[in-house]
């Protein structure tokens, strides 16, 4: 067996387990709530798993070269208030506009992220908490108690918030496609490829001769375009925004990438396992309200079930890794 | 090259103590109303909760972990402390059973991350989610508020005809102890060593895991004991209190010098960012500003004091002073995830080359 071979062997065992988990949870739904199967319950699953699959296919290009954004919430609300904000001061503007305006705030705040820490070299988890209050209380300022509303929401977001295409709602087309671009950009191009290798061993990779800061600066800004759709799409989604929206989903995000099999130790991991984390997170919550389940529980168990993902997709990682031992011995 | 990297980190400490003299001596001439026994009492209470957190929390940095789930420690601790009230009518009870909850928490965190060598980040945003549903089973959404008066006003009222709150005895006493732990025990060299290297430490014979599973206990119980301080203070235990504590606690520790690498990091730089943190939240409300200005500069803060120290070593380098790299607190490894890497060096390190190969 190649390197390739079983590195990609590995990516399909650890991408599996999720989406028979995935299957089983809506197959035992449906079986006793039919509603929850049926194509109305499993849009509304995917219209709710799309902003945080998005981001959660972003952060996985981050996870996986060792970083960690958790300004990712402030930053979407942020993009969906001024978006609608824009929208609104200018009656007729062109969409595109409106899309620009949400990537281009996107963009600033990545670019910021990845100066402090591709160039000065600090560590991404303190400077994203930093990054998380300065861009909230800038949000707060800016937004003061005014909210936007439907009428203010540019016509095309709101129909990508309610319309759908083949019974799949846009809003998860476009999570969809970006969780595929992230994928292959990953998978099959040289940058993509030396973001592993940053994340399997960063020393490493600068004796190769990677240039380490440079794809850790750029991965911080791309992933910052990618924050200002979501941010499109979160406005989309509730034709509504306020000085709170947003608050508090980083932990979702990271919740879906760890569930989705990206190892936060790095290295290891693919967008579209996020992104399957994210549906299969979104899943849990509502087959627990399906089940019947107080709302009160839901949260306690879908919090249970993330530490058991996690500690299930450790004994996976551990198991495999002794697999790839052996393998390697018997080729040596 | 010990005494060069002390020299070098306690200068950050030492700043940060300034700081800290500077705002309130610049309070004191900006408003009146700063220095009144009034606003002191209130700014000590504000402060209160988030920093008997950031005792444990500092140590638990220090030796490489992280625990995001205190804020749902402490509501939970809340939770239970309101419930066994409300069962036995006897707040003895209540206390012991909210201490307990808390240490429960941080035990389950602990074993996680000890005995399954999970990363600390990834179990405590898991138990994060299960504390904190834990606490809408317990109470739904119905807050309990009555607790008895001779409890909560302890929490209303100064002690004596001071101004200090009487949580400040809370503070003083697990202050100095935690103090104590960090400086002047072998346990707190130990926190050092494992926080410097953890392999070396454990090959050096410190029962590292032992060390962890003991910190996260007292995290746990620090965050009990702040879910009875918070309780009281609030006269009520209700499902959503305390949201967002645990992003506050670790800016504070961090702050206060406490690298995010291990390692490093000293109790008086926390306590006094903790302060800092708190006095200039009272400043900027006697100032005029509201709430997001206080947002902002928190995030300035913390950004500021990562940044200044880091830019300060790589002036040197390039003034040719070559200092040692351990001394630089941002620097080695460069984020959190990466200490989990090396904390489980050889099956998770397997695991990686899957992915880049």
């Amino acid at each position: 067996m190649t390197g390739r071979n079983v590195a990609s062997t590995a990516l399909k065992a650890r991408e599996f387990p999720i989406l028979v988990a995935l299957a089983a949870v809506v197959v035992t739904t449906g079986l006793v709530n039919p509603t929850f199967a049926s194509s109305e319950g499993i849009s509304a699953i995917l219209i709710e798993s799309s902003v945080i699959g998005l981001l959660a296919a972003s952060q996985s290009m981050l996870i996986i070269m060792r970083q960690i954004d958790l300004s990712v919430g402030s930053t979407t609300g942020l993009v969906a208030f001024l978006v609608g904000q824009n929208a609104a001061a200018n009656i007729g503007v062109p969409f595109t506009i409106s899309v620009v305006v949400g990537m281009a705030v996107g963009f600033a705040v990545g670019i910021v992220n990845g100066f402090f820490i591709a160039y000065l070299g600090l560590p991404s988890l303190v400077v994203t908490i930093a990054m998380l209050y300065v861009v909230r209380g800038v949000f707060s300022q800016l937004a003061g108690g005014e909210t936007i509303t439907a009428d203010q929401v540019p016509a095309p977001l709101v129909e990508l918030g309610s319309g759908s295409i083949f019974g799949v709602p846009y809003l998860f087309v476009c999570a969809l496609i970006g969780a595929i671009s992230v994928t292959l950009l990953l998978r099959y191009s040289r940058w993509g490829r030396d973001l592993y290798a940053i994340g399997s061993n960063p020393e490493a990779a600068l004796r190769v001769g990677i240039p380490v800061a440079r794809r850790t600066f750029v991965a911080f800004a791309l992933s910052g375009i990618f924050t200002g759709v979501a941010g499109l799409l979160l406005l989309g989604r509730f034709s509504f925004a306020d000085a709170t929206s947003g608050l508090g989903i980083e932990l979702y995000v990271i919740a879906a990438c760890v569930i989705g099999g990206v190892a936060i130790a790095g290295g290891v991991g693919t967008a579209m396992g996020a992104l399957i984390g994210a549906v299969l997170l979104q899943t849990i919550t509502f087959a627990l309200g399906a089940l019947g389940v107080s709302q009160f529980w839901q949260q306690a168990v879908a919090g249970a079930l993330l530490v058991l993902a996690i500690t299930f997709d450790r004994v996976v990682a551990v198991r495999s890794a002794r697999r790839v031992v052996r393998q390697v011995e018997v080729l040596a | 090259m010990m005494a060069l990297q002390r020299l070098r980190l306690t200068a950050w400490d030492r700043g940060i103590v300034l700081l800290l003299i500077l705002t309130l001596l610049f309070g004191g001439m900006f408003s009146e109303l700063f220095m009144a026994g009034d606003n002191l009492n209130f700014v000590i209470s504000d402060v209160s909760e988030v920093l008997l957190i950031a005792f444990p929390m500092a140590l638990l940095i220090i030796v490489r972990d992280i625990d995001l789930s205190v804020a749902s420690s402490l509501t939970l601790a809340s939770a239970v402390i309101g419930i066994t009230y409300e069962a036995t009518l006897s707040m003895p009870i209540a206390v012991v059973a909210g201490l307990a909850t808390g240490s429960l928490c941080g035990l389950v965190n602990g074993l996680l991350v000890t005995k399954l060598g999970l990363s600390s980040l990834a179990v405590t945003i898991g138990t994060l989610a299960l504390y904190r549903g834990l606490c809408f089973v317990l109470l739904g959404d119905m807050p309990i508020s009555s607790f008895p008066m001779e409890w909560t006003d302890l929490a209303f009222y100064p002690i004596g005809s001071t101004f200090l709150p009487w949580s400040v005895v809370l503070l003083a006493l697990f202050g100095a102890l935690f103090w104590y732990l960090l400086h002047g025990t072998r346990f707190g060299r130990w926190c050092y060593a494992i926080g410097q290297g953890e392999e070396a430490a454990a090959y050096s014979g410190i029962p590292v895991d032992r060390v962890r599973l003991l910190l996260f206990v007292m995290t746990g119980f620090m965050a009990g004991l702040a879910g009875l301080v918070y309780t009281l203070r609030f006269a009520s235990a209700s499902p959503d209190g305390a949201m967002g504590y645990e992003l506050i606690v670790i800016a504070a520790v961090l702050f206060g010098g406490v690298a995010i690498a291990g390692g490093i990091g000293t109790m008086w730089g926390v306590i006094a960012a903790v302060l800092v943190w708190g006095a200039s939240r009272s400043l900027l409300q006697l100032a005029g500003f509201d709430a997001n200005a206080l947002v902002i500069v928190s995030g300035l803060l913390l950004l500021v004091s990562v940044a200044i120290p880091q830019l300060i070593s790589r002036l040197r380098e390039q003034l040719g002073h070559r200092s040692p790299r351990g001394g630089n607190p941002t620097r080695g490894e460069a984020s959190l995830p990466s200490g989990n890497e090396v904390v489980h060096p050889s099956p998770a390190g397997a695991g990686h080359d899957q992915g880049s190969n």
